[in-house]
């Protein structure tokens, strides 16, 4: 029977708790939003009230000197190399752990594991060593070899869950006419994995966008440096002007919140997809 | 299946090479690198000169370090809160969202999501402001309440420190799990609450005799994600505190980055991760062979 619910002082009581909480989580970023179209006198008056009057002072004072500008440019060049590399790899492995079961196939999915529970920084001296040997030391390339590598596990597991949802005859079908099992790949599997692997790649952008420790390590000029790395050296310098420094970080995080208002679906099934595996 | 045997050989070699791409990256730039970090750990380097061999020096010397143990400890300290105010506290939010107010349970996923999309150098730059001495806003909020004796500046003094780090770490982390734990209670099946609900039971108990055992399998998968992110963390550390005052916040990673990068002492800095993963694996192993003996992590 569908019995319906009535609303009782419960659902009242709960609803009010999870709202002043979530109010609690998101603050520092509606403060954030609301403190930059003020300027600095007014903050300084009183630092957490409303702004009374609307001013775009702030975002001109981060714009200007065009160093946020650089570093985003940097960020998006090493989003956009790690994330194809990583989800280019991870199909074609999350598509071999679904289809093929191989004896030696637990081990491989054990080794995966293993390696998404290492520390990034447990590599971070070995790396710089052979980074600079191989001349990729405070270069973009550099930062997005490892970055995609130590991001390649969880998307293996993010493309083996879609694969998972294939129908096992639709391969066996085309087994049976003969084609190769490249070509099975090529041309049976990877049209409809398609929207699987923009999944992957949405929230691959978003981790590689995010990532500190790798950038902060392996860069060290200036006009390469990434957002968020840029960003702490910015907000150094404009220390005495707030709005302008909490312009600069909103703006660090504005394109993963985009994303996220976008593709929601999307990024709520990739990490449902890849963390069910553990 | 019955596949002659050519067959099941040609699809060996097809794995193989489907999976070869990732092979080698992770090889070359996670495999490669750990192996690296215990041959590196045997050696005195300031990351220029000739490498010093030095035996299991660095492992002495790690070993009477009281600021290593310190922050593997603190580590801990993450991993144990992560289970209470991440794992749990998402697990009881999700039980509300999906069995008490199912309407808006997408409207708060989307908010408690927010801070797991941002970076976490905007977010802890944001907590400074709030945890500042002069005007943050959690002093001002005992102030409200008339608790003056409490402000403080948070982060800058030793007895704080950490715990207002755990305290960001918590509200940052927290809706990942709200996630993953909305899709698992979702999944258990309407009519084991009904008839609950015709012996009378309450949401209490109903959370904690059907839901709790029934989404065993997330709450296992769960804790061990919060306990491999815990043992992993950085970038709140870095931003917040840099591991100070005086030691007082730091974690192995921050503590690791210092010794490498700041005081270039690179062979102890690699001995600091290699040990660190080391006793990591030493305790999993552990674990995993208690849990099997005890037959609780049956089905994992």
């Amino acid at each position: 029977m569908g019995a319906v619910r009535r609303w009782t002082v419960t659902n009242t009581v709960v609803l009010v708790l999870l709202t002043l909480h979530v109010l609690l989580v998101v603050f520092p970023f509606i403060w954030m939003i609301y403190s930059t179209f003020k300027t600095n006198k007014e903050f300084m008056r009183s630092v957490w009230s409303f702004p009374r009057s609307f001013s775009l002072d702030a975002y001109v004072g981060a714009w200007s000197g065009g160093a946020l500008g650089g570093y985003a440019v940097n960020s998006l060049l090493i989003m956009a190399g790690a994330t194809i590399i990583t989800v280019v790899v991870a199909t074609l492995a999350g598509y071999a752990l679904a289809v093929y079961r191989p004896r030696w196939m637990p081990a491989v999915e054990l080794g995966l594991t293993a390696a998404m529970a290492i520390p990034a920084y447990v590599a971070l001296v070995p790396l710089v060593v052979m980074l600079r040997g191989a001349g990729l030391l405070d270069t973009h390339m550099g930062v997005v070899l490892p970055t995609a590598a130590f991001n390649v596990p969880v998307t293996i597991f993010i493309m083996q869950a879609f694969f998972n949802t294939l129908p096992r005859e639709l391969f066996d079908a085309a087994r049976m006419d003969g084609a190769s099992e490249w070509s099975i790949f090529a041309r049976v599997a990877l049209p409809i994995a398609r929207p699987a692997m923009f999944t992957a790649a949405i929230v691959n952008m978003i981790w590689v966008w995010n990532d500190f420790l790798f950038p902060v390590v392996f860069i060290n000029s200036p006009a390469r440096k990434t957002l968020p790395v840029g960003l702490t050296d910015f907000v150094g310098e404009h220390i005495t002007n707030y709005p302008v420094m909490l312009a600069a970080i909103l703006f660090a995080a504005i394109a993963p919140l985009v994303l996220f208002i976008f593709f929601e679906r999307q990024i709520t099934a990739a990490l449902l997809g890849g963390a069910v595996k553990e | 299946m019955s596949t002659s045997k050519g067959f099941a050989s040609s699809h060996n070699r097809a794995a193989l090479l489907f999976l070869s791409p990732a092979f080698l990256l992770i090889a070359a730039f996670v495999a490669y690198p750990v192996v690296y970090a215990g041959w590196l750990s045997l050696f005195r380097w300031d990351g220029a000169s000739a490498p010093v061999f030095q035996g299991a020096g660095n492992f002495v010397r790690l070993a009477g370090d009281p600021i290593f143990w310190r922050a593997l400890g603190r580590n801990l300290l993450v991993a144990l809160s992560a289970m209470v105010f991440q794992v749990f506290l998402a697990l009881c939010i999700a039980y509300c969202l999906v069995r008490i107010v199912p309407a808006f349970s997408r409207i708060f996923l989307f908010f408690y999501l927010v801070p797991v999309m941002v970076s976490e150098i905007c977010i802890g730059l944001l907590w400074r402001f709030m945890y500042n001495p002069y005007f943050g806003l959690v002093n001002a909020a005992f102030g409200a309440l008339g608790l003056d004796g409490l402000k403080r500046g948070w982060l800058g003094e030793s007895g704080t420190a950490f715990s207002a780090v755990v305290v960001v770490m918590s509200f940052t982390y927290l809706g990942l799990y709200v996630l993953l734990f909305v899709a698992a209670v979702r999944s258990v099946p309407e009519s084991v609450y009904e008839a609950a609900e015709i012996d009378g039971a309450g949401h209490f108990t109903k959370f904690f005799s059907i839901t709790i055992p029934m989404v065993g399998d997330a709450v296992r998968a769960n804790s061990l994600l919060a306990i491999i992110g815990s043992l992993k963390t950085f970038s709140l550390v870095f931003v917040l505190t840099n591991g100070g005052p005086n030691h007082a916040s730091e974690v192995v990673s921050t503590y690791l980055y210092k010794m490498g990068f700041g005081s270039f002492e690179m062979g102890y800095a690699a001995t600091i991760g290699f040990t660190q993963m080391l006793l990591t694996a030493i305790g999993a192993w552990l674990v995993f062979r208690y849990l099997k003996r005890a037959g609780v992590g049956g089905r994992t």
